[in-house]
Order: structure tokens, then C-alpha cells, then sequence
């Protein structure tokens, strides 16, 4: 498609140009990181049209308030993917967004759970498939409650009836066994 | 060694990745990391791996999103905080509404300015017309109190003839030329050589335009010219008379001359005639 035409640059050159407020800067974070922000947003929010404004104000909101973040605290997709979870998370909860899900058709709502749920494969998502012989479910399901739909790990032990010193071990093993397959 | 070990494998570093860490916890990693590079090297482990994690789950967004966000962001559109600042002062623009109130202020006070300026304009004109009226009857009582005064004068220095003991009063009566009844009454004042016709007592026809009545003093004989005067009923003043400079006369006579008198007298013309 068009990736070659996509800017691409090194961590610390992005970082520099963001600080100079480079009109290629913005250009070449969202080309390098949109759609694994939008991966996650995608998971919180199932609307696309609310997922895409969403998408929007991660990026305004990097742009604005980029001079809060330093490289001695992390890297910069750390940075950029809390904004992205913690808008989207605050979307979510919001009152306009709770009253239109009220309004939902029941046929669309059961479409909806069953995408909360990860029934419903997206094609998009193949990648995915091969990780899934490397992560455990129960590792997998923990990583992603917490990464991707942005439960605290309180609240995931919650959800998942687990205690709280198990989700962590599990959180960290599951992060080990990315580790181990990504190097 | 073994606390940091035990710190990396609390699961701590993972949790501040996640961003699911209170305030308080994200600075103590924060330092630890700053601190110790055994545990900044494992953060920065975790968080590549959960950056790969998320580009192995991206989801490619909408083509056309990219030229909206872009947008949004270079044309500043996107961001509410632009717009925040823009509606101040359009807020105190609506405001402002007290103004209309000080330009009907305003208004009246013109209105009721010029109301004044007219009616006092009225009242100056009215002002104005009786003090014109004023004045004339101021000077047509300073010409009556003129006139006054000039009959008093008048009158004093008649009164004055009467009371002067040098003035002898005669009478010149009628000649055979002139009609019966026929006098004239004049006061000579020899000391102050002065001769006056009492104009209320001459009782002569009323002389033509043409010819004038003239008196004479006989003097040694011969007559001197003392004047000429008009036959007129209505004055009753004393007429001074040209002075005469001789102390003795023989008589007085008067009679009608031509216009502006003659330089010798028409003897047949004389009308009255009186001697001391």
C-alpha cells in the first residue's frame, strides 16, 4: 500500500523534531504510530467513529503537551500509548458515551459483545496468531485486560477471580515470554 | 545486588509500564531506574517488548484519518483550548450593552438644551422689544424734560425782564395807516441796551409772507434799526431785539417792511408809534 511513502525516523530524531515543533515531526508519528495507538484504542472503543476522534485527540494532546515528557522517564510509545488508553478509557466512562450506548439497537449490541469478547477475528489482527502459541490463555487474556482494554490489575484480578499476587507473576511472565520471542 | 533482583522481579517495572501505577510508585521507579541501570536496562526491556506487542496488535486506522489529524493539529482546528480563548471576547462583546442607554442620555440632553436655547432665545426677544420700547419713552421724556427745561429757562429769563427795574415797560399805539386797536407793548432796558417785543400783547394784522414787521428807535431824529419780528398770535414770548447802544430816544415805531427788513423805514407803512 503505502508504506514506502510513510516518513520513518530514529527515536531520538523524532523526539528532537517534536521539540522543535517540526511540521514533519507530527507527520512521521503518526505514519510510525498510529495504528498500534489505534490498536489499542480500537480495543477500548468499538464505535469506529468515536475510536477515530479519539485517535485525533491522542494526537493533539501528544503534540500540545509534548514538552511533558522526557526521554530519562522512557521511551516515547510508553508515553504516547498511556494518552492514548487513559482517552480512551475516559471516553468511555464519560456521560455522552454511556447515553448513546443506551440508544444502541439490541442487534448491534449483540455484534458488540461478541467483539468484546474476541469472538470475531479481525483480519487485520493476524500477527496476533502466532503470539498465541507463545503466550499462555491465561497470560494472554491478563496482558491484554490490563494493555489493552486498561483494567487495573485490581480490577483484573476481579474480573478474572484470581488473587492480586497472581496477576502480577502472570503479568510478568507473560511479559517474559514476549520478551523472549520478540529478541 | 539481591534487592534490586527482587525489585525487578516484583513486578513493579511491569506495572509502570502498563501505566497501571499510582503517582507515588511511577516516581520511586523513576528513581530506581535513574539510580541503578540494572533496572533502567529491564524497563527499557519491557517497554520495547510491549511496544512490539502493540505494533503485533496495531490496527491500521482510516486512510483519510491521517490528513484530518494532521490538520487538526497544523491548523490548530482539533484543539478545543483555541476555540476557549476565542469566546471571551465575544462574551464581553455581548456584554456591552449599557452603551445605548448613555447615547439616549445624551439625546435628551440635546434635546432639552436646545429647548432651553430656543425658549431663552424667546425670552431675549421679548427682553429685547421692551427695552427698545423703553427707550424711546426714555427719550421722549428726555426731549419733554428738554423742553421743560428750556420753557423754564425760558420763562426765568422773562421773569427775570419783569423783575429787572432797569426795563421800562411802553406801549406803542396805533398810527391812522393801521388798523384800530392797533399796539404793540416793548421793554427797553437802557443800562443793558436791550429792546424786547412782548410778543403776547402785539396786536397787529397778521403780515404776509412776503413783508415783515420791523421796529425802529428814533434817535437825535433819525431812526436805527432794531429788528424785525412777525405778527403771530400764537407766540407770547418776549423777543429780544437787536441792541441799541443810545441812552436817549425820541420814540419807537414799527413798520412793515418788505421780507428781512429795510435799511431806511417806510414812513407811510408805519403802523404804531410810542415815545416816553
Amino acid at each position: 500500500m503505502s508504506k514506502k511513502r510513510k516518513i520513518s525516523l530514529s527515536e531520538e530524531e523524532l523526539v528532537l523534531a517534536l521539540r522543535n515543533r517540526e511540521k514533519i515531526a507530527i507527520e512521521a508519528l503518526y505514519d510510525m504510530y498510529s495504528s498500534s495507538l489505534y490498536g489499542v484504542i480500537s480495543r477500548i472503543i468499538i464505535d469506529t467513529a468515536t475510536a477515530e476522534d479519539v485517535l485525533q485527540e491522542t494526537f493533539v494532546k501528544i503534540w500540545h503537551s509534548f514538552s511533558s515528557y522526557s526521554t530519562e522517564k522512557g521511551r516515547l510509545f510508553t508515553w504516547m500509548v498511556n494518552i492514548a488508553r487513559n482517552l480512551a478509557i475516559d471516553k468511555i466512562r464519560s456521560k455522552d458515551f454511556k447515553n448513546q450506548n443506551k440508544n444502541q439497537e439490541l442487534e448491534n449490541n449483540v455484534t458488540f459483545i461478541d467483539e468484546q469478547k474476541n469472538t470475531v477475528y479481525k483480519p487485520e489482527l493476524l500477527g496476533i496468531k502466532e503470539l498465541v502459541a507463545t503466550l499462555k490463555p491465561e497470560q494472554k487474556s491478563i496482558l491484554d485486560l490490563v494493555y489493552f482494554k486498561g483494567y487495573t490489575h485490581v480490577e483484573a484480578a476481579d474480573e478474572l477471580g484470581v488473587p492480586l499476587g497472581t496477576i502480577k507473576t502472570r503479568l510478568r511472565m507473560a511479559i517474559q515470554q514476549l520478551r523472549k520471542h520478540f529478541n | 545486588m539481591e534487592d534490586i533482583k527482587a525489585y525487578i522481579e516484583s513486578g513493579i517495572l511491569e506495572l509502570y509500564v502498563l501505566g497501571d501505577i499510582s503517582p507515588e510508585e511511577k516516581l520511586q521507579v523513576e528513581t530506581m531506574a535513574a539510580k541503578h541501570p540494572a533496572i533502567k536496562a529491564e524497563l527499557d526491556e519491557i517497554e520495547r517488548s510491549m511496544e512490539l506487542y502493540a505494533e503485533h496488535n496495531a490496527v491500521e486506522p482510516a486512510e483519510n484519518l491521517r490528513s484530518r489529524v494532521l490538520n487538526s493539529i497544523l491548523t490548530n482546528f482539533g484543539d478545543d483550548r483555541n476555540f476557549d480563548t476565542k469566546t471571551e471576547p465575544v462574551k464581553n462583546n455581548i456584554i456591552a450593552l449599557p452603551a445605548p442607554k448613555t447615547s439616549s442620555f445624551y439625546k435628551y440632553a440635546f434635546a432639552a438644551c436646545l429647548a432651553l436655547l430656543i425658549a431663552s432665545g424667546i425670552a431675549l426677544m421679548n427682553l429685547y422689544s421692551k427695552l427698545q420700547e423703553s427707550n424711546t419713552q426714555l427719550a421722549a421724556l428726555q426731549i419733554d424734560k428738554q423742553h421743560f427745561a428750556n420753557r423754564v429757562n425760558f420763562v426765568e429769563g422773562e421773569l427775570g425782564i419783569l423783575r429787572d427795574t432797569s426795563f421800562k415797560f411802553l406801549k406803542l399805539n396805533g398810527t391812522p395807516h393801521a388798523p384800530a386797536g392797533a399796539a404793540v407793548t416793548i421793554a427797553w432796558s437802557k443800562d443793558k441796551h436791550k429792546v424786547m417785543v412782548d410778543m403776547a400783547s402785539v396786536k397787529m394784522p397778521v403780515n404776509d409772507k412776503a413783508h415783515q414787521y420791523q421796529l425802529w428807535a428814533i434817535v437825535a431824529g433819525k431812526p436805527v434799526d432794531l429788528g424785525v419780528f412777525d405778527a403771530n398770535p400764537d407766540s407770547t414770548d418776549m423777543r429780544e431785539m437787536k441792541t441799541i447802544a443810545a441812552l436817549k430816544t425820541d420814540a419807537f415805531a414799527v413798520t412793515l417792511e418788505p421780507r428781512g427788513g429795510s435799511i431806511n423805514p417806510t414812513m407811510d407803512q408805519m403802523m404804531v408809534l410810542g415815545k416816553f
